[in-house]
């Protein structure tokens, strides 16, 4: 009987073991109860640090071809064409970022990230044309055109939270609309554009979403990163 | 005339041109003093310390020997409208600082400088940038060191983000970089600090002065000055934790030693703990030898006969004698006469001699050589006694035996009190002891039987003997006679009377004439006693007192039919 009870026992342990194991956290998108859903700053955290990774990319590959491709100092940090997401009013200054309402903000995170789809891609498929670009830089081509996004998907999902705390208004722009909007002049820009100005595009354009993020979590969520 | 004035004209343009030439000559040596053209100045660097304003410098060229002025222009991108240079005071020499409102992020600035003189101008090649690469801040503000006390001592680096540049927006995100080093060492430290505002060094080394100085970075872009250095003195300390581990190894090894070097001392005593002697079999009247044989029925006759009593056969008495052999490193026996004598016998006759197994020889001889040599080997050895019968010839009789007359000898069931065996088994005794007893040879050794021979003795003992059992002394007569009385027998006070002084236990020192013990005075603690054997046909029935080595009396009958 004693053998019998101990056993006993020692299963019941087991199994609340691993009930304790097994108990992760699934994230809920629409904060569900039961759900153990992250916090605001969290989402934030994420999706600076992607698109930190994001821009870092670009920087790479925008060096890489400076040295392989064009060696001649006149066209290094020039180009002729405005990128294609000229027509999207991004703040050129801090006061001008500041100066937006946090909706506008994020709506032009939103429109910058919705314009760079289908130009990387079609980017990293020139890439992989390219005999003397290196594997590396094709993976890297292909991990950004990957990043751009999911880093939409995150910032959308930061977007509906900030919606649902009431941080922002309802007046944001659902995502089919922020594409409709796009000229279609940009697209046939973009194809045009050749491969260094699309990088070189697309840093800068990475860069302005990075910071972008960082002044909109710094005025919502106010931390110890600020 | 017309020739005079050709010739003053001509020689006044030889003097105007040699004139000339003479003031290019002095003009060409005078070099820069000369005038000329401007030289193509050099656009250097720009640097932007917080993303919201920046400045570039140019570096002149050679000025050709007439004031030069500069002037910058810029263009922005995608756009053919040319600025020109803000401010170019602000930044010092040969600088342009562009102030907020002509600081455009994320924007292509095209810039030139131009110098340009009486002479000539000359344009530096044109120069890209984007403020967002370009940034390089002013270095940390307010670094200080501080020595704090938590669990032990450490110091704590502390300081500022540089002022301008703005952090808490979120607009830049600074990482920092600290370099220690200690005051007499040659080499910096890197430590970096990451997002983070302060920093920790654990375990400052004690008495000496320390000097931090801290840099920052954006995160793309450059590195900026190191800070003005700071210093801290830490005092002379001993951290805690080090003093007691110290204390604790010393006075471990101290212990250490001790311990090892009483172990060197004591070693035999350690060995003999650590690993005991493994003792040899004894089991009173279990013969190892009878094992061997594999005669069962001896070996349960043997141990029957020592415990149990048996069914008390009154008419089926016969005095049989067990017979002690005994050595300490050989044999010795002791034996009993025929006629109910018993003689000790102390011999230290080896075992080559006498076997006292009459038994196939190769057994025996291997019987005796185990026994001798767990005899030589430990100083215990089993007391094992012998059944013998009277008169058996290869007993003979040591002259130098024990000078008592011990009536006989017989295994003794009774439990040796505790003070007197070392580590002994209740059915055995150590011969060392029985020999301390006795105060004469040792008695020690093995017994070997002879089989068949065995065979009847243990008939003969298990019939005959009683099972030994106390006897208690009731008075001493005046004769000195002991007056026994058996516990289980009440006639043996018929025989004897014997007072004591109130011990249980009396040394025998005589047997008179077969029924009369004579008592020593004083008590010895039992040990042995002893039965007497005598043989089953011959003797008449009687009782008969026997003395074991020490004088442990015991009564028993012998082929008694009447007590």
């Amino acid at each position: 009987c004693v053998l019998h009870c101990w056993s006993l026992f020692v299963l019941l342990l087991m199994c609340l073991d691993l009930h304790t194991l097994v108990e992760s956290a699934p994230i809920c998108a629409h904060g569900h109860t039961g759900c153990h859903s992250p916090t605001l700053s969290d989402l934030f955290d994420r999706v600076i640090q992607h698109s930190a990774r994001m821009h870092g990319l670009s920087s790479d590959l925008h060096s890489d071809f400076e040295q392989y491709f064009l060696p001649s100092r006149n066209q290094i940090g020039r180009i002729n064409r405005k990128c294609h997401t000229a027509y999207i009013l991004t703040p050129n200054g801090k006061e001008n970022a500041q100066r937006l309402a946090r909706e506008e903000l994020t709506e032009v995170i939103l429109k910058l990230l919705a314009a760079w789809r289908d130009p990387l891609s079609q980017f990293h498929r020139s890439m992989a044309r390219h005999e003397d670009f290196t594997s590396i830089s094709g993976n890297k081509a292909l991990e950004m055109s990957d990043m751009v996004h999911q880093l939409k998907n995150g910032v959308e999902k930061v977007a509906e939270k900030m919606q649902l705390l009431g941080m922002i208004s309802n007046s944001l722009m659902s995502l089919s609309s922020t594409e409709a909007l796009a000229p279609h002049s940009a697209s046939s820009e973009a194809r045009s554009m050749s491969d260094y100005e699309l990088l070189y595009c697309f840093r800068r354009d990475s860069n302005k979403v990075q910071n972008y993020l960082k002044i909109l979590k710094c005025r919502i969520v106010a931390e110890h990163g600020c | 005339m017309e020739k005079g004035f050709a010739r003053v004209w001509r020689k006044t343009g030889t003097r105007l041109t040699l004139l000339y030439l003479l003031l290019l000559l002095v003009g060409r040596m005078n070099g820069e003093a000369g005038v000329a053209p401007p030289g193509k100045p050099r656009l250097i660097n720009c640097r932007s310390p917080e993303k919201e304003t920046f400045t570039c410098w140019w570096e002149p060229g050679s000025s050709g020997g007439l004031p030069t002025s500069y002037t910058l222009f810029y263009r922005k991108e995608n756009s053919d409208v040319v600025y020109e240079c803000p401010d170019y005071i602000t930044a010092g020499d040969n600088s342009c600082f562009f102030d907020k409102n002509h600081t455009s992020i994320w924007v292509n600035y095209n810039i030139t400088v131009v110098a340009q003189n009486a002479l000539g101008n000359a344009s530096s090649d044109p120069m890209d940038v984007d403020v967002m690469n370009i940034v390089q801040p002013h270095h940390p503000e307010n670094v200080t060191v501080t020595l704090m006390q938590g669990e032990n001592l450490y110091l704590q680096v502390k300081w500022q983000p540089p002022r301008m540049a703005d952090t808490r927006s979120g607009w830049i995100t600074l990482t920092y970089e600290l370099l220690v080093k200690r005051e007499e060492d040659d080499e910096w430290e890197e430590y970096f600090a990451g997002l983070q505002k302060q920093y920790q060094l654990f375990s400052p080394h004690p008495g000496e002065t320390y000097m931090v100085k801290v840099r920052c970075k954006p995160d793309h872009g450059y590195w900026s000055e190191w800070s003005a250095t700071a210093y801290v003195d830490v005092p002379d300390y001993l951290p805690r934790e080090r003093s007691v581990w110290m204390l604790l190894a010393v006075f471990s090894a101290f212990v250490f030693l001790i311990f090892m070097w009483v172990l060197a001392l004591k070693k035999n005593r350690v060995k003999h703990c650590l690993l005991p002697p493994v003792p040899g079999p004894k089991i009173k009247g279990f013969d190892s030898c009878l094992l061997k044989m594999e005669k069962s029925e001896e070996i349960f006759n043997g141990l029957i006969g020592l415990g149990f009593r048996p069914p008390s056969d009154s008419g089926d008495l016969l005095v049989d004698y067990l017979e002690v052999s005994e050595s300490i490193q050989s044999e010795s026996r002791h034996s009993l006469s025929p006629n109910g004598k018993d003689q000790v016998k102390d011999s230290v006759a080896d075992h080559s001699g006498g076997h006292l197994c009459d038994v196939p020889a190769i057994l025996a001889e291997k019987c005796n050589k185990e026994m001798e040599a767990q005899g030589d080997v430990q100083t215990e050895e089993s007391l094992e006694t012998v059944g013998h019968l009277a008169g058996n010839d290869n007993h003979t009789p040591n002259p130098s035996a024990a000078s008592s007359n011990q009536p006989c000898v017989q295994e003794s069931p009774y439990h040796v009190p505790e003070e007197s065996k070392q580590g002994l088994d209740p059915v055995t005794w150590d011969n060392d002891e029985l020999s301390s007893y006795r105060g004469n040879a040792p008695v020690h050794g093995k017994s070997h039987f002879n089989s068949e021979y065995v065979t009847e003795r243990w008939q003969g003992c298990l019939q005959v003997t009683k099972p030994t059992e106390y006897v208690e002394v009731q008075k001493v007569n005046q004769e000195n006679t002991l007056i026994l009385k058996p516990k289980a027998e009440e006639e043996m006070e018929d025989f004897l009377q014997l007072g004591l002084r109130g011990q249980d236990y009396s040394k025998v020192s005589e047997l008179v004439n077969d029924h009369i013990l004579l008592l020593e005075r004083g008590s010895t603690t039992p040990n042995t006693y002893c039965g007497s054997l005598g043989s089953p046909v011959q003797q008449q029935p009687k009782q008969t007192l026997c003395q074991g080595p020490n004088g442990y009396v015991e009564t028993f009958t012998v082929q008694s039919s009447s007590y």
